[in-house]
């Protein structure tokens, strides 16, 4: 059926389409500043590169439908975080279950150690993070995401207090590692 | 009695009252002590700012994903709305609405659900034939797509290799309306879509050729109808807000 006249035409992109929303676009501006954030805060639940990119949509269409139906717009870098929070802890909670049923292996992201060459000290400190408790991890790194520490304190549930007390455990082996 | 590290914590924030801000304030001036714990919090935080990062892959293909997702919503969100007047239809529609998104939400932990696709990355292509080349060819309906460009499609939609099997390689302007071969006219369409799913737009496929083939619809307006919006196109020929 296409001959030697099978010259191509590409449609022009159709009105509607070609013009999204004011929220598409918001939502779409959003997701090019934080995607990358949200990731690599995700990575550190040890998924997958592709379930993190999954949750990571998860996440900015239930911005879409937060902002859809008109909910706050406040602090929405606090609001993408908790929310994909709760969905890496859930997922998490599912690939585990697989993994005890036998039925997938976890696809661990490569260790950092192995992909960039880094200085000995930086080294000391990766091992000083993997042994932190997972809490106090993710305080670390939503605080070096830049977000406040009554923000963190609401985006994994805890006290104030509590998020004191785990940066406190944290700065203390830092320092260790700093020192040497 | 020196502050807590509570308390410092919210003064780097600029949180404290404005009171007890002036208390902690004059407290650092005069406390070594204070202000070295200060500044080992910053530090430590700024170590971990700059250790290493994995590099990640490029933003284009779960932007697209997105924005079809996104447009995919915003088509059963259309549904709800049109129907919302018809009294007989509403708690039908209601529930199946909840079931839809229900089931979104289930799959969409796995699989991308894609109903339209996404108009940049697929803004549909045709070869230039008449309606008498078109209409006089064997119809060229559930034509297979070529592996390697199957594999493009799913590239360009970002969709990983483990997922593919959930999706068929649809073309949007059916090669039976002068479709083409091509990247443009290409795009996943979830089976994981029971409404608006295939089978449908194959029924809007064989509807706009029969009357492109009677003579009562311009080739190029039944091409351009089913790469704007086919679901829009499927609701103004068949007259209707479902599928039948």
């Amino acid at each position: 059926m296409a001959d030697a006249r099978a010259e191509l035409r590409v449609f022009p992109v159709a009105e509607d389409l070609a013009h999204p929303s004011a929220l598409e676009r918001e939502v779409v501006e959003q997701f090019d500043q934080m995607r990358e954030r949200l990731l690599r805060y995700l990575l550190g639940f040890g998924l997958s590169m592709q379930d993190c990119e999954e949750i990571v949509q998860e996440t900015f269409l239930a911005l879409f439908r937060h902002l859809q139906r008109g909910r706050s717009r406040r602090n929405l870098r606090g609001w993408l975080f908790r929310v994909a929070h709760n969905l890496g802890l859930r997922k998490r909670q599912r690939t585990r279950l697989m993994e005890e049923i036998g039925d997938s292996v976890i696809d661990p992201t490569p260790n950092p150690e192995d992909q960039f060459s880094i200085s000995q000290t930086q080294k000391r400190l990766l091992a000083v993070l993997d042994a932190l408790p997972e809490q106090d991890r993710r305080c670390l790194s939503l605080r070096a995401e830049g977000l406040r520490y009554r923000e963190i304190a609401e985006i994994l549930d805890m006290s104030l207090g509590g998020v004191a007390l785990a940066l406190g455990r944290s700065l203390a082996r830092i320092a260790r590692v700093a020192e040497q | 009695m020196h502050i807590s590290d509570q308390e410092l914590m919210l003064a780097l924030d600029g949180e404290l009252p404005a009171q007890d801000a002036a208390r902690v304030n004059a407290h650092l001036a005069e406390c070594w002590t204070c202000r070295a714990r200060r500044q080992e919090m910053e530090n430590a935080i700024a170590d971990f700012v700059r250790m290493p990062k994995p590099p990640l892959p490029p933003a284009d293909g779960p932007r697209a994903l997105l924005k079809a997702q996104i447009a995919q919503l915003n088509v059963h969100r259309d549904i709800a709305w049109q129907n919302r007047w018809v009294a007989a239809g509403i708690g039908a529609l209601l529930i199946s609405a909840g079931l839809m998104i229900g089931q979104f939400w289930r799959q969409s932990s796995r699989v991308m659900v894609v109903t339209v696709p996404d108009p940049k990355l697929t803004p549909g292509a045709t070869v230039l034939l008449s309606p008498r080349e078109v209409c006089s060819a064997s119809s060229a309906k559930n034509k297979t797509v070529p592996v390697a460009l199957r594999k493009k499609v799913f590239e360009a939609y970002g969709i990983s290799r483990a997922e593919p099997h959930a999706y068929e390689v649809d073309y949007l302007i059916t090669p039976a309306l002068g479709g083409a071969d091509d990247i443009h006219n290409l795009w996943p369409q979830s089976y994981a879509d029971t409404v608006w799913n295939a089978q449908v737009k194959d029924d809007l496929e064989d509807h706009l050729r029969a009357l492109v083939c009677a003579g009562k619809l311009d080739l190029g307006t039944a091409q351009r109808e089913i790469a704007g919006n086919w679901i829009g196109a499927y609701k103004k020929y068949f007259h209707t807000d479902r599928p039948r």
